[in-house]
């Protein structure tokens, strides 16, 4: 699971825009890896972190090429990229949506497969909020008397 | 520094700016254990913890107003007035050091001497201190690093036992002076005091300081929600005195009104002393990668530290609208404690901020 953990952060990364050590800063790794992992399935996780090694290999550090191998051998990818795409909303909101019909009926329906909000804390700790500069509503106050001053967000 | 009995206004500035750096110094102890409680868990200790943080930044600000009242000039910037952990307390304490670490029965250990009662008014404490020797002596060679080095020559060294005792000498150096000196001991400007119109529901009254009454008033306050110097488990305004806050964490039981130190009668305390981030205990920067994005995390944390320290100065200075801004950015901080303590260092450890507050 370690090493999972490590490929798992490697592909958020990728697909987030924000660093590993921001991503671990949510909390929200660990329990990311194990919801997808158990909707899913073991086998769907390992290509995916097999596909974005690979996508990292050939790059070879070019910013460009990475983003292009990225959509060709996950998000084009008919098994993968729903997965992908559904991390990426994780990671944003917080919560996990039901993958798409047509990826259901081709490769599995898991009971767990559900819209649910992953963790008390997720949504809180969702990315949108350091993305778009601002609290989360009714969360994380910044204290007496800053409403009137401008948020400031640590960025990513 | 070195302290010495206070004969005169030089004197009291220099034992209230070791007041301002001692409350100071128990905030990162303080804040490190509260953070690594994981979120969701442990919420009694959380709230026992925060409660008590909060009223030590309550007894920065009273003891600012006090070095103001005088005509002194708080500065939280200057080299060292951040300790590096594990650090003695700046009173002279020393017989122990506090350090840094994540929440557990050795921090709550350490949190109980840091608001240890005053010697002589609980006799009933000492089976938490056992062996422990008066450390009011001279000559005692000093190898913390909290203090700054100041050191009068022919003067005698003071080294409190107590934070308690501390502030009873404050007070006593304080009333003598206004003795020969009357109402212009306090030459400071009104102005420059923190008033509650800057401070919101956190940690009880703060007040301005402009004479002998309201400066004893602020000692007072400070004394009494600490450890007490009276043997009192409640303080006069019946809130329970820091010590016995964190004692009930390792008794696990809260106390009532009418209990004898050490056998709270209370409902049960429950602690997960395993919900916690097992944070390294007084981390440094050099312990993370170099280049590492921790690094540059931990990095960051410093300097926020670092302007929070800076924003409170000009608040003590002459800006008290800052002070609202200040108390902000703490909490803009706690995201920077939770994305450092988040992060694992491999080696069984998390990481932890550093308060290493660079300079210039």
């Amino acid at each position: 699971m370690a090493d999972m953990l490590d490929g798992f952060l490697a592909l958020s990364e990728a697909l987030t825009g924000f660093t590993g050590h921001r991503l671990r800063g949510t909390g929200q790794a660990e329990a990311y890896l194990t919801t997808a992992t158990g909707i899913v399935g073991g086998g769907v996780m390992r290509d995916l972190l097999l596909a974005a090694e690979e996508a990292r290999a050939s790059a070879g550090g070019d910013a460009a090429k990475h983003e292009a191998e990225l959509r060709r051998l996950i998000m084009s990818d008919d098994r993968l990229g729903p997965v992908a795409r559904n991390i990426i909303r994780m990671w944003y909101v917080g919560s996990w949506y039901q993958l798409p019909k047509a990826w259901r009926e081709a490769h599995g329906q898991s009971p767990r497969d559900q819209d649910h909000v992953v963790s008390p804390i997720s949504y809180t700790e969702g990315l949108l909020w350091p993305a778009i500069g601002a609290n989360p509503a009714g969360a994380k106050p910044a204290g007496y008397g800053m409403w009137a001053m401008p948020p400031r967000i640590a960025p990513g | 520094m070195s302290l010495t009995k206070i004969t005169d206004k030089a004197g009291l500035h220099r034992h209230l700016e070791a007041a301002i750096q001692l409350e100071h110094a128990t905030i990162p102890p303080y804040l490190n254990a509260l953070y690594s409680i994981k979120p969701g868990t442990n919420t009694e200790a959380f709230h026992i913890l925060r409660a008590v943080a909060v009223e030590e930044m309550l007894h920065l600000t009273l003891a600012a107003n006090i070095l103001n009242a005088v005509g002194g000039t708080p500065d939280l910037t200057v080299p060292g007035f951040v300790p590096l952990y594990p650090a003695y307390l700046p009173d002279g304490e020393t017989d122990f050091q506090v350090d840094c670490q994540a929440f557990s029965r050795a921090a709550i250990e350490t949190f109980l001497k840091i608001e240890r009662p005053a010697e002589g008014a609980t006799p009933g404490v000492d089976t938490i201190h056992k062996g422990r020797k008066r450390a009011h002596h001279n000559g005692h060679k000093r190898h913390g690093t909290a203090v700054r080095a100041r050191h009068v020559p022919g003067h005698e060294e003071e080294h409190f036992y107590s934070i308690g005792e501390f502030y009873q000498a404050i007070e006593e150096g304080l009333e003598r002076l206004h003795a020969e000196m009357g109402d212009a001991l306090f030459s400071g400007d009104p102005a420059r005091q923190i008033t509650p119109e800057y401070y919101y529901s956190a940690g009880g009254g703060l007040m301005a300081v402009t004479d002998l009454a309201s400066a004893k008033a602020a000692i007072r306050l400070i004394s009494e929600q600490g450890e007490g110097v009276t043997d009192n488990i409640f303080d006069y305004e019946g809130e329970i005195a820091h010590y016995y806050r964190f004692e009930q964490l390792l008794l696990g039981r809260y106390y009532q009104k009418g209990d004898a130190r050490g056998r709270p009668t209370g409902r049960e305390v429950a602690v997960d002393w395993d919900a916690v981030f097992p944070i390294k205990a007084n981390a440094r920067i050099a312990d993370f990668p170099e280049g590492s994005a921790l690094r540059q995390g931990a990095e960051e944390f410093n300097r926020a530290y670092g302007d929070f320290l800076s924003l409170l100065t000009r608040a003590f200075q002459g800006e008290p609208a800052l002070f609202v801004e200040a108390v902000g950015g703490m909490f803009q901080l706690k995201e920077l404690y939770y994305q450092i303590m988040r992060q694992p260092l491999g080696d069984g450890t998390h990481a932890a901020p550093t308060y290493e507050i660079p300079h210039g």
